[in-house]
């Protein structure tokens, strides 16, 4: 369900459900909208976009993402080994 | 050829006279609008304007432009070449100015991008209209700005400056994801950096006029500059500023955001639409911290829908693609006529060429594949006749339907690299390439039975110009 700002403080992030949620901007013309972002899985969305983007329930199974999936992902580029002290 | 641009707000005027431009005031929500918008102007037709938005529901006076790049009139307008410049002339243009390389930079001390500067409480989700593009984006990704940044190895070396473009997630107040495949030159920097136990500086300009976008998605050497190649195509030095931190960005930008990649750091980042017209995946990705931010006044925010081809971002890789490959190919066989490259960043590439003796297709073909941008895109490589416009499709098309006997006029190489993001390849990153040689057989190749092709009658290049002048008449 779209949310709009400052009304309904969502619980869960629509990706991958984690349950720790910031508030990253609020809209300059004030309650228009609210950008929402989760540090676990860094999805981040607008209240006032179309529910797919907003609400767990409703997020497209395809690119849900569990937070368990987070650490095999593939680290690119990788991190160099340092230069050791000349 | 109209002079340099100084700016995204000198070219949208001319866009605008041109009537490639279209201004929308009513309100608009940030999703789905502005991308809807700029994914409907691509199925609108080869001709189509950018368009710009000016109420934008929650921002207070909040500009986006799209589609800047996203037509070939519009591609030429940006050329300074006339709006109705045919592919195949923008093509031998772009490729006879790449060639005069280098040109100059101008250094200036001041730009109107230092107007307004913000040090404190940095949010980049107050400071641009950032916006989701396609509905499985992971976020908002910055991805039409130019990346600027040094080799902490030999920081005084203008030549190994880079400017790219390369997508940006934005994941907090100051933090951006990057993606930076370890093809491109900021790899470079980056491995530098984090092999010195340093942070890499970095400026990321946004709102460029139109030519350093394009070289910043032109595959250059790593001691090329994009800057002294924008001068020969734009026609006149390339203005910069200098950054505190010694990084040179375009005097015409509108907004300027300065930060570090973090040394080691990698964080989740994407799925983004990308290129091929699928959605990348998630990886684990460097990071930027955004320190500072400056704009002009009433900024003007740019960027690149992108969708299932054909849309803005196909224009952006088209010339840029296509005239590297044909430079190096020619290096080798001076018989190659032209090159078309644009089809999915070069996945697919036509080569025209004229033909040395029987079966030199085939070399020509594989000489695509060994191309620095052909290792890691060309898949399939179509050879043509130097009398057919690899450019005309119908024309290509002709050329594969009677000129390839697939007994002998196919051939593939399995297991070769390729770019991660082709959905094609098995497993990821390595794919069968295949060149197929539609080219008339000739000896020693006396195989099927090509009589007397049809030719033009006498006159006929009379009459077309005469025909042209009557028809713009006529529709005036």
């Amino acid at each position: 369900m779209t949310s709009p700002a400052g009304n309904l403080a969502p619980t869960a992030c629509p990706r991958c459900r984690s349950g720790e949620i910031r508030v990253l901007g609020k809209s300059p013309v004030a309650a228009v909208w609210t950008i929402f972002g989760c540090p676990t899985c860094f999805y981040a969305w607008r209240s006032s976009e179309p529910e797919e983007n907003v609400s767990p329930d409703k997020y497209p199974a395809p690119f849900r993402l569990r937070p368990d999936d987070l650490a095999d992902l593939k680290t690119i580029p990788a991190v160099p080994p340092r230069r050791s002290a000349k | 050829m109209r002079g340099a641009y100084k700016d995204l707000r000198e070219f949208l005027s001319v866009l605008e006279q041109e009537g490639q431009m279209l201004r929308i005031h009513d309100q608009v929500l940030a999703e789905p609008d502005m991308a809807a918008a700029a994914c409907a102007l691509t199925e609108i037709g080869e001709s189509s304007p950018a368009i710009h938005f000016d109420n934008i529901a929650g921002f207070t006076n909040a500009r986006v432009a799209m589609n800047v790049h996203g037509s070939w009139c519009n591609h030429a307008l940006a050329l300074g070449m006339e709006k109705d410049a045919s592919m195949r002339d923008q093509f031998f243009e772009f490729v006879r100015r790449f060639q005069l390389y280098p040109g100059a930079l101008e250094r200036v001390e001041s730009a109107p991008w230092q107007e307004v500067v913000i040090e404190k409480d940095v949010n980049l989700f107050e400071i641009l209209p950032l916006f989701r593009l396609n509905r499985g984006d992971g976020g908002y990704f910055i991805d039409k700005a130019c990346t600027i940044s040094r080799d902490l190895d030999d920081w005084d070396n203008d030549d190994v400056e880079n400017v790219g473009i390369y997508r940006l997630q934005v994941k907090g107040p100051n933090r951006l994801g990057i993606q930076t495949v370890p093809q491109h030159d900021i790899a470079i920097h980056m491995a530098h950096a984090e092999e010195r136990g340093e942070d890499l500086p970095v400026a990321i300009a946004l709102g460029n006029e139109p030519i350093i976008t394009l070289m910043g998605a032109t595959p250059l050497l790593y001691t090329q500059l994009e800057y002294k190649m924008a001068a020969v195509m734009q026609g006149s030095p390339y203005r910069v500023v200098r950054t505190a931190k010694g990084l040179d960005v375009p005097w015409g930008a509108e907004y300027v955001l300065e930060g570090r990649v973090l040394c080691g750091v990698r964080e989740t980042e994407g799925p983004f639409g990308e290129f091929p017209g699928y959605y990348s995946g998630c990886h684990k990705y460097p990071v930027i911290e955004i320190d500072r931010v400056s704009h002009r006044k009433d900024p003007l925010y740019d960027a690149v829908y992108v969708g299932r081809p054909w849309t803005e971002i196909d224009f952006l890789q088209a010339m840029t693609t296509s005239a590297p490959i044909f430079l190096q190919l020619k290096q080798t066989f001076p018989e190659v006529v032209a090159v078309n490259a644009l089809y999915t960043h070069g996945l697919v590439v036509v080569v025209s060429t004229r033909i040395r003796y029987g079966g030199f297709a085939k070399y020509v073909g594989l000489r695509v594949l060994t191309t620095t941008h052909g290792l890691g895109y060309a898949k399939i490589v179509i050879v043509v006749d130097e009398d057919v416009d690899p450019f005309d499709l119908k024309q290509v098309m002709w050329a594969i339907s009677v000129k390839v006997n697939p007994a002998g006029d196919i051939v593939t190489i399995p297991n070769l690299a390729e770019n991660l993001l082709d959905p094609a390849c098995s497993p990821g990153g390595i794919v069968t390439k295949m060149i197929i040689d539609a080219t008339t057989p000739v000896a020693p190749d006396v195989r099927g039975d090509y009589g007397e092709e049809l030719d033009k009658l006498e006159n006929t290049d009379q009459w077309r110009t005469k025909l042209q002048g009557l028809i713009k008449e006529m529709r005036k």
